[in-house]
């Protein structure tokens, strides 16, 4: 709506004027805007995004890192944060299960191609 | 009968239990005419071996028994288990590259704002050093790189959870994309109803 967007500045000035707000994220430099930007699109948002919806996504992302790592550092080895752990937290979770299965298979088949690659140009 | 081969294969089974092995170690006594020396089998003999277990392993729990009368060890449940697994992996693949097949003409007839989108939609990462920083930040010690590039996949996942649900909340409301505040807001809170966002600040004690 229009209000919306004649408040950006207004909003924005209370995240970096350190009043902290509702989030209480507000000090921290912001991350990750770039890249959610991006992601946003990709996910079907407008090619702009507003600045307060990435902002909210953002903190979002990092409260959704803070909970999974503290919850890992609980479970399995205490005090370190390690795969398995990850991968049991995940366990209920199809989308991300299957996500995280995939990347570390890739990463495996990666190593291996790379490996094999460097072998080759050493005995040539 | 007392033909040593026989029984050496008989006390091959009983030392070695693997059902890594028992595959190579090749057919129980049940049959007789096919070669018992099967230490060293080349491949090919063994993919012959496979399909003559699948013969047998379909003629299934009445042949185990007597099998199993003939010779202590003859481990019908294992190389049927390997042989499912097989075939099992042979339909994953089949449906894997249907799946490839698909996209490629899926991606094909794209419109160009469809392709930028699709674009951003594959490339688009958290940069995996800030995730590494802030995760060693919260535990105090290093963290290794496959924690990483888990924890960012699952980040982008969820991130698209979010974005995916609140967009339907800016549909359901009638309004456009760009998305607002309030749409998130309302996204998030769905989700947490669906307990998708995890949340171990409130602790519900049930009993007090």
């Amino acid at each position: 709506m229009a209000e919306e967007e004649d408040d950006p500045g207004f909003d924005e000035d209370l995240d970096d004027g350190g009043n902290g707000g509702d989030s209480g994220q507000g000090k921290r430099k912001r991350l990750f805007s770039k890249e959610l930007r991006c992601m946003m699109y990709g996910f079907g948002d407008d090619q702009n995004p507003y600045t307060e919806s990435v902002d909210i996504l953002e903190d979002l992302v990092i409260e959704f890192i803070t909970e999974m790592t503290h919850k890992a550092m609980s479970i399995g080895r205490q005090g370190r944060v390690q795969v398995e752990d990850i991968v049991f937290l995940i366990r209920k979770d199809p989308r991300k299960f299957a996500r995280v299965k995939d990347l570390l298979t890739m990463n495996e088949e990666l190593k291996k191609a790379r490996k094999a690659f460097d072998e080759a140009n050493y005995g040539s | 009968m007392a033909d040593p081969a026989r029984v050496k294969t008989e006390a091959g089974f009983g030392v070695s239990s693997t059902p890594a092995e028992r595959p190579k170690q090749g057919e129980g006594p049940g049959d007789g005419p096919v070669s018992r020396s099967t230490a060293s089998e080349p491949a090919a003999g063994q993919t012959s071996m496979k399909e003559e277990g699948k013969a047998r392993s379909e003629d299934a729990a009445a042949g185990e028994e007597e099998e199993e009368g003939s010779s202590s060890l003859h481990p019908p449940p294992a190389k049927k288990l390997k042989v499912e697994h097989d075939k099992k992996k042979e339909k994953r693949q089949k449906v894997d590259e249907d799946e490839i097949q698909k996209m490629q003409v899926l991606v094909s007839s794209f419109s160009e704002e469809q392709l930028n989108r699709y674009e951003m939609y594959r490339r688009s990462a958290f940069p995996k050093a800030a995730i590494k920083r802030l995760i060693q930040s919260i535990t105090g010690s290093s963290v290794s790189q496959n924690v990483v590039i888990a924890m960012s996949g699952i980040a982008k996942v969820f991130a698209g959870e979010i974005v995916e649900e609140a967009l339907d909340v800016c549909e359901k409301w009638g309004d456009t994309p760009p998305l607002q505040p309030k749409h998130m807001r309302e996204a998030v809170r769905r989700l947490k109803s669906r307990e998708q966002i995890p949340n171990t600040k409130h602790k519900h004690i049930l009993f007090h």
